[in-house]
C-alpha cells in the first residue's frame, strides 16, 4: 500500500512525551494536564485553556533509578514513567492528576511527588490523587462526580483560573467527540477483508490523539480519513489471521508492529491507549449536567479490570467477544504487562472464557514495556497464527 | 532442661527431615503442667471435631483439611521459650482462636452442599472474605458470617508451611503468572480446584489489601456466583480512605451491602445487637491500645505473635460478635498489667527494640518469637497490629444509628494491612517513623513480601528515610505463602547476616541461628 501521508508525522510525534504539539500548545498559553490512566475522564482535562498529556516514556532504556525506588517487581510502565520523571522528562507538565487506579501506578506517582521530579519553577504546579469507582452502580457514579469535581475541576480553577462551567465541559466533550468520530471512521476500515489500513498505522494514529492536544491533530485526522477513502490495499493480503488485541497499557509503538510482522492482523484494539473503549463518543443530553454525564459514560464503558462487580466483569468478556465478531477476528490475543496484577487475573479468566464459552482461539502473553524486537513474542504469535490456520484447515473451532 | 527463661537451647528440639520437634520443652513443673493441660485441651477439641461424621467426610473431601492435624504443633511453635504470664497469654489466645476456627469448620461443613447439606442452616449463612472486616454482620444476630478462605488457605499456612503450594500451582497451571501475591493466588487455586465448601444465601466480597486480592475475587465469583448460584455483593471500599470526600460514599456502600444481605436472607438489621457488638469492639480497641502503650515502655507485655495473631482474628473476623473474645481481652489485659507491675520480661535479655513493618511471612508466623529468642530483638508491634484505635458509637440513639454506618465504613476501610497498603504513602511511610519515635525503637524489621506491590513501591523511600533518621532497617524478603521461594532459614539468614555484620553481635541462643526446619509443619 502507498504510505499514509501523515503517518511519519504521527510517528515523530510519538518519539517524545514532550512533543512538538505539546510545546506549541504550551507556547500558546495552554495548561498541560498530565495523567497516567484511562479512568481520568479526558474531556475534563481538555477544557478551554487546558490540554491533556497521557504520560508515556518512549525510547526507554535503563530503568535502574526507578527500580531502586520501586523494585523490579513493579510493572515496567510505572518504572519507566518514574525513570523518565527523575530524568526531568515530564517537566513540561503544569499538574499531574492520578487516579488510585492500580497500586503500581499510584506508587509511581507518589514517588514522583516525594522526589519532587516536577514543578520546578512553577509554584502553581499541583499533584492530585483521585478515588475512582470500582463498580458500575449509582453510588460509584456519585463518587466519580465528586472526585472529578474536587480533584480535577476545582484545582484547575483554583490554580490556573480555568473555566470549569457546564458550557466549558460541553465544549470539551464536543471536541473529544469529533476526535472519536474520526478515529472510529478510520478504524472501521479494519473490518474489510483486505483492509486498507494496518493495525500498526491505526495504533499510531490513535495513540497520537492521547499524547498530543486534540485540537491540534484534528486536521491531520481528517486528511487521513479522506486519504483512506481512496487508498488501495495491496492486492494480496499479507496477513494470515485476524486478531483482537486485548489487554493492559500499550503505548509502545513496536507492539502492534511486531504482532503484524508475525502474520496476525490486529483488527481491533481493546487496551489502554487503544480505541476501544477509549474513543467511544460521549453523547450528552440537555437534561442533566455535563459532568455527571461524562462520568457516567466513563463508568459505563470502563473496561478496566479494576471494575470488579460481576456485571462489569461479565460485560468485559462479552465486549471482547462482540468486538471479535464485529471485526471478524479469527482469534484473540490477551496481553499483560509483566507484573501487572489486574491484568494477570483478567487475562487468565478472559482467556478461559473466550476460549471455552465463545469458541475463540486465544493466546495469552505477558510482555515488557518496550518490546523492541522480542523474539519470544514473535515466536509465540507466529505459533498462534499457525494454530489458527490449522484449525481453519481442519474446520475445527468456529470463529464466532 | 531449665525452668528459667532462656535456660534451654531451643534449637536442639528441631530434627532434620522431621515434621515435628524431638520433644516438648521443660518449663519448670508449674508451667510445664499448665502447657501440657492446654495441649490436652487442644487434643480434646480435635477429638470433639472428628467425632462428627460430616467432619470426617470433609477430611477426605477437602485436601486442605489434612493440615489441621498440625494444630498442636502450631501452638507449640508459638510458645517456644515462653514462661509465666506470656505462656498463659499465648494459650488463652490460641485456645480461643482454635475453638473459633473449629466452630467455623463445623458450620461450613454443616451447610456445605457436598457434606452436611443442611439447607435451612445454609440459608442463614453469609459468606465473607478471609481478609475482610466483618462489620456489616454486626447487626445480624441470627445469621452466620462464614469465611471459606480462612480455613482453606489462611489458617492452613499457619499450620503447615507447605499448605498453599498445591493451590498456587493449580492457579499457575490455569494461566496465572507466578509474580502475583500468592495469598489471593492460593485462594483462586482453591476455587479453580473446586475445593471450597458450597453454601450460603449470599456472599460479600471486599477490596481488601491489594490489586491481587481484589482480582482474586473475580475468580472466586466465577465459581461461586456464576456456577454455584450464590449471589455476591462486592463491597467496594474506598482506596484513599484518609480523604474526607470518600466517606459518604463508603457509608452508602455499607448501607447497600446491608440491604443486599437483608434481601437475600430475609433477616432484618438489629440495632440492639449492633450496639452490643460495637461495645465489644471498643473494649477490644481499649485493650489493644493499653497493650500498645505498655509496649512503648521498657517492659512491653503483649507483643510479637501474641499481639499479631490475636489481633488478626479479633479485629476483623470477630469484630465484636463473639462474647468469648471480650473475656479473653480482659484476662490478657489483667495478665499484662500484673506482669508490667512486676517488670517481667519475655526473654532473658532485650537488646533491640524493633517495629516490624510490612506484610509478614505467613508460613513463618513464629519468626517474631524467633528474633526475640535468638537475637534479643523485641518486636514491639507490627504493621498488621497498628489498626484502628478510635472508639465507635456504642449507644443506641437516632444520631448514632447514622453514625454507625460511618463507623462500619471506617472499620472496613481500616482493615488489617489495607489500612497501610492503601490510603497514600503517609500511612505506610511517614507513620512508620512516627511509631519508631513513639515506641523508642532503634530498628525496623521490614518484611519485603516480594509480590506485594504496595510495599515494593516504597522500597527506595524506606531506605532513604531510614538513613536520614539513623534507624537500622533490616530487609527481610519472603513470599508470604510460598516457602519454596524463600525458606524459613532464608528468612532467618537475612537477620543473622545483619546482626553479625552490622551490629557485630552474637546470638542470645546460638542454637536458633540455623534450624533444620525445612521439612517441619
Amino acid at each position: 500500500m502507498k504510505d499514509l501521508k501523515h503517518l511519519y508525522y504521527f510517528e515523530k510525534l510519538l518519539e517524545d512525551a514532550n512533543n512538538d504539539l505539546i510545546r506549541q500548545a504550551k507556547d500558546e498559553g495552554n495548561i498541560c494536564v498530565g495523567t497516567v490512566c484511562e479512568n481520568v475522564p479526558e474531556p475534563l482535562l481538555n477544557l478551554p485553556g487546558t490540554f491533556s498529556s497521557r504520560l508515556r516514556a518512549p525510547r526507554t532504556g535503563s530503568m535502574e533509578m526507578a527500580t531502586y525506588y520501586l523494585t523490579s517487581f513493579l510493572c515496567e510502565y510505572s518504572r519507566a514513567l518514574l525513570e523518565r520523571a527523575i530524568e526531568g522528562g515530564f517537566n513540561y507538565l503544569d499538574c499531574l492528576i492520578a487516579p488510585d487506579g492500580c497500586t503500581m501506578i499510584n506508587r509511581c506517582v507518589e514517588n514522583m511527588e516525594l522526589l519532587k521530579t516536577m514543578g520546578q519553577g512553577n509554584d502553581k504546579f499541583f499533584h492530585e490523587y483521585m478515588e475512582i469507582p470500582q463498580k458500575g452502580d449509582q453510588n460509584g457514579l456519585d463518587l466519580y462526580v465528586l472526585q472529578c469535581q474536587n480533584h480535577i475541576l476545582n484545582p484547575l480553577k483554583e490554580h490556573y483560573g480555568i473555566d470549569i462551567s457546564d458550557a466549558a465541559i460541553r465544549k470539551a466533550v464536543e471536541e473529544h467527540n469529533e476526535v472519536c468520530r474520526l478515529i472510529r471512521a478510520i478504524g472501521d476500515y479494519r473490518k474489510e477483508d483486505n483492509p486498507r489500513i494496518t493495525g500498526y498505522e491505526f495504533h499510531i494514529i490513535t495513540m497520537a490523539t492521547y499524547c498530543a492536544p486534540k485540537r491540534l491533530v484534528i486536521d491531520k485526522l481528517k486528511e487521513t480519513l479522506e486519504e483512506l477513502k481512496t487508498r488501495e490495499p495491496d492486492e494480496k493480503n499479507k496477513f494470515r489471521a485476524r486478531v483482537v488485541f486485548v489487554g493492559s497499557e500499550v503505548d509502545d509503538v513496536d507492539v502492534i508492529k511486531l504482532v503484524e510482522e508475525s502474520g496476525a492482523y490486529v483488527c481491533a484494539d481493546r487496551f489502554c491507549y487503544g480505541s476501544f473503549p477509549g474513543r467511544d463518543e460521549i453523547i450528552l443530553n440537555d437534561d442533566e449536567d455535563a459532568l455527571t454525564q461524562v462520568c457516567r459514560a466513563y463508568q459505563q464503558r470502563g473496561a478496566c479490570p479494576r471494575y470488579w462487580d460481576t456485571p462489569k466483569v461479565v460485560g468485559r468478556r462479552e465486549y471482547v467477544a462482540a468486538l471479535a465478531k464485529e471485526y471478524k477476528a479469527d482469534g484473540i490475543i490477551y496481553e499483560q504487562m509483566k507484573f501487572c496484577d489486574p491484568w494477570a487475573y483478567e487475562r487468565m479468566v478472559g482467556t478461559v472464557v473466550l476460549r471455552d464459552d465463545y469458541g475463540y482461539p486465544v493466546l495469552q502473553v505477558d510482555r515488557p514495556y518496550s518490546i523492541g524486537a522480542s523474539g519470544q513474542m514473535r515466536t509465540r504469535v507466529q505459533a498462534f497464527v499457525e494454530s489458527i490456520e490449522i484449525k481453519k484447515i481442519q474446520g475445527g473451532v468456529h470463529n464466532g | 532442661m531449665a525452668k528459667e527463661i532462656g535456660g534451654e537451647a531451643l534449637g536442639r528440639f528441631f530434627v532434620e527431615g522431621k515434621r515435628v520437634r524431638s520433644r516438648r520443652e521443660w518449663r519448670g513443673l508449674k508451667d510445664t503442667l499448665y502447657d501440657y493441660s492446654r495441649w490436652l485441651y487442644i487434643m480434646g477439641q480435635l477429638a470433639k471435631f472428628v467425632m462428627k461424621p460430616r467432619n470426617v467426610k470433609a477430611m477426605f473431601r477437602y485436601r486442605w483439611m489434612a493440615n489441621y492435624l498440625a494444630v498442636p504443633m502450631m501452638v507449640d511453635r508459638h510458645t517456644q521459650g515462653l514462661r509465666g504470664p506470656y505462656l498463659r497469654m499465648c494459650h488463652l489466645e490460641q485456645d480461643l482462636v482454635i475453638y473459633d476456627v473449629a466452630k467455623l469448620l463445623d458450620n461450613l461443613f454443616r451447610g456445605d452442599r457436598r457434606i452436611g447439606n443442611d439447607k435451612k442452616f445454609s440459608d442463614k449463612v453469609v459468606l465473607v472474605d478471609e481478609n475482610e472486616m466483618t462489620a456489616v454482620m454486626m447487626g445480624f444476630p441470627t445469621l452466620k458470617g462464614l469465611s471459606r478462605e480462612t480455613p482453606s488457605t489462611y489458617v492452613s499456612v499457619l499450620l503447615n508451611q507447605r499448605a498453599a503450594e498445591h493451590y498456587i500451582d493449580v492457579a499457575q497451571e490455569y494461566g496465572l503468572p507466578g509474580d502475583v501475591c500468592p495469598m489471593p493466588e492460593a485462594e483462586a487455586g482453591v476455587s479453580i480446584d473446586d475445593d471450597a465448601p458450597i453454601l450460603g444465601a449470599c456472599a460479600v466480597q471486599c477490596n481488601t489489601t491489594c490489586d491481587g486480592s481484589l482480582m482474586g475475587n473475580g475468580v472466586i465469583a466465577k465459581r461461586l456466583e456464576l456456577e454455584d448460584d450464590v449471589p455476591i455483593f462486592q463491597l467496594a471500599t474506598p482506596m484513599r480512605h484518609k480523604e474526607e470526600d470518600v466517606q459518604e460514599y463508603a457509608a452508602q456502600e455499607i448501607k447497600n451491602c446491608i440491604q443486599f444481605i437483608e434481601e437475600h436472607t430475609g433477616e432484618k438489621w438489629d440495632w440492639d445487637y449492633y450496639f452490643e457488638c460495637a461495645r465489644r469492639v471498643n473494649i477490644a480497641t481499649r485493650c489493644r491500645s493499653e497493650w500498645l502503650d505498655m509496649n512503648k515502655t521498657d517492659y512491653p507485655q503483649v507483643f510479637g505473635s501474641n499481639l499479631a495473631l490475636y489481633t488478626e482474628t479479633n479485629y476483623m473476623a470477630i469484630c465484636g460478635k463473639v462474647p468469648e473474645f471480650e473475656t479473653v481481652d480482659k484476662k490478657l489485659t489483667a495478665l499484662a498489667e500484673q506482669a508490667f507491675r512486676e517488670k517481667k520480661m519475655m526473654a532473658k535479655e532485650y537488646r533491640h527494640r524493633a517495629i516490624v513493618w510490612g506484610v509478614q511471612s505467613h508460613y513463618y508466623m513464629d519468626f517474631l518469637l524467633w528474633i526475640l529468642n535468638c537475637w534479643g530483638i523485641v518486636p514491639l508491634t507490627d504493621m498488621l497490629s497498628m489498626v484502628n484505635t478510635e472508639m465507635i458509637a456504642e449507644e443506641d440513639t437516632p444520631e448514632n444509628r447514622e453514625q454507625a454506618y460511618h463507623d462500619m465504613a471506617m472499620l472496613t476501610e481500616n482493615m488489617i494491612m489495607r489500612n497501610r497498603t492503601h490510603g497514600g504513602y503517609k500511612v505506610l511511610l511517614d507513620e512508620l517513623w512516627e511509631f519508631c519515635e513513639e515506641f523508642n525503637a532503634d530498628m525496623v524489621i521490614l518484611w519485603e513480601h516480594m509480590a506485594c506491590k504496595a510495599l515494593d513501591g516504597m522500597h527506595g523511600m524506606f531506605e532513604e528515610k531510614a538513613r536520614e533518621k539513623g534507624i537500622h532497617l533490616v530487609w527481610v524478603s519472603h513470599d508470604l505463602f510460598d516457602a519454596r521461594i524463600i525458606t524459613r532459614q532464608g528468612v532467618r539468614d537475612q537477620v543473622n547476616r545483619y546482626m553479625r555484620t552490622v551490629f557485630k553481635e552474637e546470638p542470645l541462643d546460638p542454637s536458633l541461628e540455623i534450624l533444620p526446619d525445612d521439612a517441619s509443619w
